[in-house]
């Protein structure tokens, strides 16, 4: 009995006291649901952390009605399967002004597609505070976030009024305005994610296993159609190729990889094995350095 | 460039489903040029599962300072776009990694002095400590100032790495003298392991790999003996304890304890304590999703289901009966000022354990520490970056042990009550029941509260919290208003 906790126990244990943590300290969370493996493990987690009750939250999910139709019956059947409180939320306003992923830049789409929504959802419920599935491994601006991210009024990131942690104790009392964000996937890299899926033997949405798909390549990045709502270009003709996702989001913006991979095990021995960092995949992220910065400042995620 | 390539490891394949022997926490110390970067980087570059984009932007770059013989490894560890611009670090930075056979997290902080709280709080996280000297200058002011910060927080392990060992010729003699003063320094401080390596970050000399330039040295390399230490939980040593985070129910006959076992280990039939009740039960159940546990040690997250429905509720530690946290109100203390806001008498403040939030009626501060000479001098102020003793008398008594019996239950933090900040952290160093002894303390009772503020509460979970809140934010106000208080429910 005095073998070690792998490093997998010891990352789900904390996830766990986060969780629960934050569900006694905050009066009202949400999860802020995103359909892709991060919260498929938070969302176990979640289950693990108040079993034998459901968590004491409902879901949240901003709809930019880009996603790819797979994530989106993955995201049904997930909540039917668990008896969870889903809500799901899209900018109006933004569709009726007809933004979409490919005749706005990405940080504007982004910005009212997402973030805006975000933050009228998380006011309109008066959430305080939102558990995300962010990782301080995903991307250097990361690398310094609490695990009770503060937000002021009007939900802005500033890095003055966030509050060191020290040892395990987790200080959720809020002062005037302020929200939190919650991060029970600080520590994880992305390889512990796909690890902890095959571990746990969790469902993810298809898409992550490769399949024969209609594709185009577009800025050197290789697309899967999904409808007929993107306007192809001259020359841009759907071939099929066998392709996997190693992140998901919005179609038109989320780039694959061409794969074999079929099947858990061979998708975790690749992602293990992988050649590049994952936010390659993510359109959005090559705006400029720092953008993930910025877009965090402003309430992004 | 041969050296760059000997020891990549990208290669092989790593395992799938793979699980590491448990993750240690790395703190790197050191003050600016002295190559903690470089140091960190390199043991990225050599010994883990860089990705190749990662690999391809350090093999582009090139080190002015090494005339552009080596790349630099230093860019593995960028930061904040406002910091990089100001060319200085100022925040702690956490980084992953895996060798083969463990997960390492490395927590980047900044040395200097006004970054003490910066440091204090990347330590607390920390199973060892990295303190970086360059061989040339040896053991200064900050690395003393740096060991006694690491010793008030609790690490345990500390590494001297003496860099830049290629600037000084490799030279035996100054290693020794510069370990020689390490360990007189050491000897100061509560470490239970101290051991200086000689290194040359750029070179990778003793990093991840034997150098060949220093045959006389014949201990460990650094990764080497990190690889060896053991990750925190790995002895389920010590008192067994378990704060209460929640009581979770089935809506059927289990009611279940939920925390995270803080230190020690509990099985199936053990007698647990609450010290706050003063109840006691035996352990029915052990539960968690996946299966129920015959035994839950240090770090696991359970529920405990008793065999008698004893009154506990979050904040609670549940502890073996035979070896009981004190119950204290009266908390003799050292912490670090971490808020820009000083120290203020009048405000209220909060004091939070791991599950336990208890109003503070009169927090003193008796001295402070000067961090290079570790000698006190008395003083009633303390500001940001301060490290100070303090006396601090709780309005109810809260279970806690001090930091030298237990450095889960030891600690806390101070809490703004107006703004929410965590203004300090602290470890405990005696606690007492002992009340203040002048008659001028105010009793807040339950019947006091039953009859006007809680009048609406009733016997429910939610409503028994409420009551508790109510108490607490009560007690701060007659506090602010000058009253002392004790919250007797
Ligand atoms: N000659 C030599 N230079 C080094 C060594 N390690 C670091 N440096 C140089 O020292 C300078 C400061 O290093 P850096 O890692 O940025 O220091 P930091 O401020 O402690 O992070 C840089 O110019 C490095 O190239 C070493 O082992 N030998």
């Amino acid at each position: 009995m005095n073998a070690q906790l792998s490093h997998l126990d010891m990352l789900e244990a904390e996830a766990i006291f986060i969780f629960r943590e934050a569900a006694a300290q905050f009066r009202k969370p949400v999860l802020m649901y995103s359909i892709g493996k991060d919260s498929t493990v938070l969302l176990h987690l979640a289950r693990k952390a108040f079993w034998p009750q459901k968590p004491p939250f409902p879901l949240l999910h901003i709809d930019t009605t880009w996603k790819f139709r797979d994530m989106i019956a993955f995201r049904d059947n997930t909540v039917a399967d668990f008896g969870l409180d889903l809500i799901v939320h899209t900018n109006e306003d933004g569709l009726k002004k007809g933004v979409n992923p490919y005749d706005y830049s990405p940080s504007v789409y982004t910005d009212v597609m997402k973030t805006q929504p975000l933050k009228q959802a998380l006011d309109k419920h008066g959430f305080d505070a939102a558990f995300g599935g962010a990782r301080r491994d995903e991307e250097s601006s990361r690398a310094k976030e609490r695990v009770f991210s503060f937000r002021s009024p009007g939900h802005r990131w500033d890095p003055r009024r966030q509050r060191p942690e020290m040892w395990n104790l987790l200080n959720g009392r809020l002062g005037p305005g302020e929200t939190v964000r919650v991060f029970p996937l600080s520590n994880w890299t992305e390889r512990d994610v796909w690890r902890y899926i095959a571990r746990e033997n969790l469902d993810v949405v298809p898409l992550y296993f490769a399949a024969r798909r209609p594709t185009i390549v577009r800025n050197g990045q290789l697309l899967v159609v999904d409808d007929d709502r993107l306007p192809l270009q001259p020359g841009e003709v759907p071939q099929m190729k066998s392709v996997r996702f190693r992140t998901l989001g919005c179609w038109p913006l989320t780039a694959a990889v061409p794969s074999t991979a079929t099947d858990l095990e061979s998708v975790v021995a690749e992602t293990l094995g992988a050649r590049t960092s994952e936010r390659q995949g993510r359109l959005i992220d090559h705006d400029q350095t720092g953008a993930m910065e910025r877009k965090k400042q402003e309430g992004y995620f | 460039m041969t050296a760059l390539t000997a020891v990549r490891r990208e290669d092989v394949a790593p395992a799938f489903n793979q699980e590491l022997n448990g993750i240690l926490h790395l703190l790197t110390c050191g003050s600016v040029d002295d190559g903690k970067s470089t140091l960190i980087g390199r043991l990225l570059w050599d010994a883990s599962d860089l990705y190749d984009d990662q690999r391809e932007t350090i093999n582009k770059s090139s080190n002015a300072a090494t005339g552009g013989a080596h790349p630099d490894f230093s860019l593995l560890l960028d930061g904040l776009v406002a910091e990089r611009e100001q060319g200085i670090t100022i925040d702690i930075a956490w980084r992953y990694f895996d060798t083969e056979r463990r997960r390492f997290v490395v927590i980047d902080s900044p040395g200097h002095e006004q970054y003490t709280r910066n440091m204090a709080s990347g330590a607390s996280h920390a199973d060892v400590a990295i303190m970086l000297v360059d061989a040339r200058a040896g053991i200064k002011r900050q690395t003393r100032r740096h060991a006694a910060i690491l010793d008030i927080v609790g690490v345990k392990r500390v590494v001297l790495a003496v860099n830049k060992m290629d600037l000084v010729d490799w030279s035996q003699e100054k290693f020794r003298a510069i370990e020689a003063d390490f360990r007189e320094l050491t000897l100061r401080f509560g470490f239970r392991e101290a051991i200086a390596i000689p290194v040359s970050a750029v070179g990778g000399d003793n990093v991840a790999s034997k150098s060949e330039h220093m045959p006389w040295y014949t201990g460990p390399h650094l990764l080497e003996h990190l690889e060896r230490i053991p990750s925190r939980d790995v002895t389920p040593r010590g008192s067994f304890r378990m704060p209460v985070q929640t009581v979770l129910r089935d809506g059927l006959d289990f009611r279940g304890l939920a925390g995270t076992v803080s230190s020690g280990c509990i099985s199936v039939g053990d007698r647990i304590t609450d010290a706050l009740s003063g109840q006691s039960a035996h352990v029915l159940r052990i539960a968690t999703m996946d299966r129920d546990l015959e035994i839950a040690k240090q770090g696991q997250a359970v529920a405990l289901q008793l065999d008698t429905d004893i009154d506990v509720a979050r904040g609670a530690v549940i502890s073996a009966s035979h070896e009981l946290p004190t119950l204290a109100s009266q908390l003799e203390a050292r912490l670090v000022w971490l808020w820009e806001t000083p120290f203020e008498p009048s405000n209220g403040y909060f004091l939070r354990t791991v599950t336990d939030l208890a109003p503070i009626s009169s927090l003193t501060i008796n001295s402070l520490l000067d961090l290079e000479t570790l000698a006190v001098q008395p003083s009633e102020t303390c500001a940001v970056n301060d490290i100070a003793n303090a006396s601090i008398t709780l309005g109810r008594e809260v279970a806690v042990d001090t930091f030298a019996d237990n450095q889960q239950t030891g600690i806390f933090l101070v809490i703004d009550a107006l703004t929410g900040a965590s203004v300090a952290g602290g470890v405990i160093t005696a606690a007492s029941q002992g009340e203040a002894s002048d008659g001028k303390i105010f009793r807040l009772t339950r019947e006091l509260l039953e009859r006007g503020l809680c009048r609406d509460l009733g016997d429910s979970e939610d409503d028994r919290r409420e009551f508790q809140r109510r108490a607490s934010e009560t007690a701060l106000l007659l506090h602010a208003a000058g009253v002392q208080v004790k919250i007797e429910l």
